[in-house]
């Protein structure tokens, strides 16, 4: 019995050690080998089959939009570095950093117009299909994860209120 | 065949059947041996060995051992490679949508 036992916990220690070990070992070389490429644009391809023309309407278009939104990065991290001046030290919410609030919200409204718009443009240069699914699924992503933030945080004060 | 032609009590028919009997010898110790293989058949199967045992020694067979073992590095490695290219493509959608949407936004 106890030969029979040891036997067994061998057994199953080897086995879990070939599972796992190959296991690990083959993920690790696939994901190396799918992302080789640094082309931020790749997933693009691979995830709508576009093909050299769809891929190169869609470079074009964000190779244009990227300085646009590396600027408007700018302001808004230059707005947010005036509003923590304002708000360094200070034991209240003084009027001039409600306003660099507002400033900042506005900004960050600007940037998400312009980056919604940046995605129906590509959505546009995509087959028809294709394109929807993409506009759909950034929209999921971005402005999507923001909503479930939001829903998140209205759940928690929802339950915070009810302890009152 | 004609039965008119039977007849039990013909000598030479008799003599003829009793030479065309085999005297095959039987093996040493058929008798006991036989009986040892009905008692191992009449007896349940648990009685003779434990399923635990069982198991260990069916573990230690070379062929069975081989058979698992080249299941497990099969499954694995495919299990791996289906995780490996989910995960690929997670990292290469987060290198997308960082790149179009910073987190600022998000």
């Amino acid at each position: 019995m106890k030969r029979s036992l040891l036997i067994i916990i061998v057994a199953v220690l080897a086995s879990t050690a070939l599972f796992g070990g190959s296991y690990l070992m083959s993920r690790r070389v696939c994901q190396a080998c799918v992302t080789q490429s640094t082309d931020n644009l790749d997933w693009l391809r691979e995830e709508f089959h576009l093909n050299d023309t769809d891929m190169a309407r869609v470079r074009e278009l964000h190779d244009g939009y990227m300085p646009r939104c590396a600027e408007m990065c700018g302001q808004i991290a230059a707005k947010k570095e005036e509003l923590d001046a304002e708000l360094h030290g200070a034991t209240n919410i003084t009027p001039i950093a409600k306003q660099k609030l507002t400033e900042l919200a506005v900004l960050r409204s600007q940037c998400q117009a312009q980056m919604l718009e940046h995605f129906v443009r590509v959505s546009q240069a995509m087959p028809p299909e294709q394109g929807r699914r993409y506009l759909s699924e950034m929209e999921r992503l971005t402005i999507g994860s923001h909503e479930q933030t939001e829903q998140t945080m209205s759940d928690h004060a929802g339950h915070m209120h009810g302890e009152h | 065949m004609n039965e008119e032609n039977f007849n039990p009590d013909d000598a030479k028919l008799s003599t003829l059947l009793r030479q065309s009997r085999s005297a095959h010898s039987l093996p040493p110790r058929f008798q006991e041996s036989v009986w040892r293989r009905i008692e191992e058949n009449e007896a349940p199967v648990a009685a003779r060995r434990g399923w635990f045992e069982e198991l260990a020694a069916r573990a230690l067979r070379p062929r069975f051992a081989l058979a698992t073992a080249v299941v497990l590095v099969l499954g694995g490695s495919l299990f791996g490679v289906r995780e490996g290219q989910q995960a690929a493509r997670r990292d290469a959608q987060t290198r997308y949508v960082q790149s179009v949407a910073p987190n600022s936004l998000r």
